[in-house]
């Protein structure tokens, strides 16, 4: 019986734990304008449309290279809109668009408290998304799953330490 | 193996290597997953299916006690079942009990839901994605993602709880669940008169199940 006490007290520590709020929400802010005259909120709905749209031409990418004959035609197109928007993000997150915004968002504060550091994970990502294209534009299935690869590297790399998890 | 001859057969091999295989594979995929072993947790999380609809199967076809038809029962028989429990001595089931079946369809249920959400979840950068998550959209396979993950809490409570009622049929009824699920037998005098029942494994079944089992695993990869 003292066993099952104690693995109900632990099952209740367990459940408490979980339940607590680990982040004090701030004030929202979204409708305060930024710079470039677009609100916190618009700011930060734009890059996560654009980031999704990644995502998304990502795995088109990735499917088709699943398959044993490849739509060349539809990587192109996916590898291209990549590479547009890799010369966007530069311009993605001004000062002031993380979660201290009262925004949603899994912007980590560390892109602003290490400038140096982000703008160099955006300059990979930049590259390897050009090189990315250039592969899909030539045709050559290998080059494009070499260059596919090193591009997904460059998410990963940026989001290990500019993103919150999301889980 | 030699065995007392007092000793019956509660559960069939199949049930107990499905069970344990399972117990294995649980923590594999957690941790396939949470490294980013994505292609070692997609051959996983297939083995999963294919057990998933043996087990399905041998819930129609199989041995007596592994049948959905002699455990799944409705609230009078649970309930008559939670009020034979109070009395001493307990005696076992020789199967699952009809409150155990409650946590037997829960748990298949769950681990069919995580399995099947797998199979179309996409990563959130579109790199990693199941084996049918090209039927589907980024958007669509980001939310199937989500339901993986939820599914995965749900299933560790369940998985909790599974624990903790076998931790108790031991301390408080003073029943050894654990020993059967390994050995597959209980002692007699211990069972239900009902144990006269065979719980062997039928040859030409078990190459049809296997045969089902098999069938998914490899279609969702072509």
């Amino acid at each position: 019986m003292k066993i099952q006490t104690l693995g109900l007290a632990s099952l209740c520590v367990i459940l408490a734990s979980c339940g607590g709020a680990d982040t004090e929400s701030a004030e929202y802010r979204g409708d305060e304008e930024l710079p470039n005259g677009m609100t916190i909120s618009e700011m930060i709905e734009t890059r996560q449309d654009g980031l999704e749209d990644v995502g998304g031409s990502f795995k088109t990418i990735s499917d088709e290279l699943k398959k044993g004959d490849p739509n060349v035609a539809d990587i192109q197109t996916a590898a291209a809109n990549v590479e547009a928007h890799s010369q966007e993000i530069g311009d993605w997150f001004p000062e002031g668009t993380g979660a201290d915004s009262g925004v949603e968002t899994e912007a980590l504060d560390s892109i602003w408290e290490d400038p140096e550091g982000f703008e160099a994970a955006i300059t990979k990502f930049e590259t390897a998304a050009g090189e990315l294209n250039t592969a899909a534009q030539s045709g050559d299935v290998e080059a494009i799953q070499a260059a596919f690869e090193t591009a997904g590297g460059t998410c990963k790399n940026c989001h290990d330490s500019y993103r919150a998890d999301d889980d | 193996m030699t065995t007392p001859a007092k000793d019956v057969l509660v559960w069939d091999w199949t049930i107990r290597l499905f069970h344990w295989v399972t117990v294995g594979l649980i923590p594999a995929l957690w941790w396939t997953a949470e490294e980013g072993h994505m292609a070692w947790h997609a051959r996983l999380g297939l083995t999963l299916l294919g057990l998933l609809v043996f087990r399905l199967y041998w819930g129609v076809f199989g041995s007596p006690t592994a049948r959905f038809s002699s455990f799944v029962k409705g609230p009078s028989a649970i309930l008559a079942y939670a009020r034979s429990s109070l009395r001493r001595p307990y005696v076992p089931s020789t199967g699952h009990n009809p409150l155990g079946a409650l946590s037997v369809v829960a748990l298949l249920g769950l681990l069919v839901a995580q399995v099947s959400f797998g199979l179309f979840a996409v990563d959130v950068d579109g790199l990693e994605s199941g084996p049918l998550s090209s039927l589907v959209d980024f958007k669509t396979g980001r939310q199937f993602a989500e339901w993986h993950e939820f599914t995965f809490e749900l299933l560790l409570w369940m998985i909790g709880l599974h624990v903790l009622a076998v931790l108790g049929y031991w301390l408080v009824l003073k029943t050894n669940l654990v020993r059967p699920m390994v050995t597959g037998r209980r002692p007699a005098e211990t069972a239900t008169p009902e144990t006269a029942t065979r719980n062997g494994v039928s040859l030409p079944r078990l190459v049809i199940g296997v045969a089902l089992a098999g069938l998914p695993v490899f279609a969702v990869q072509l």
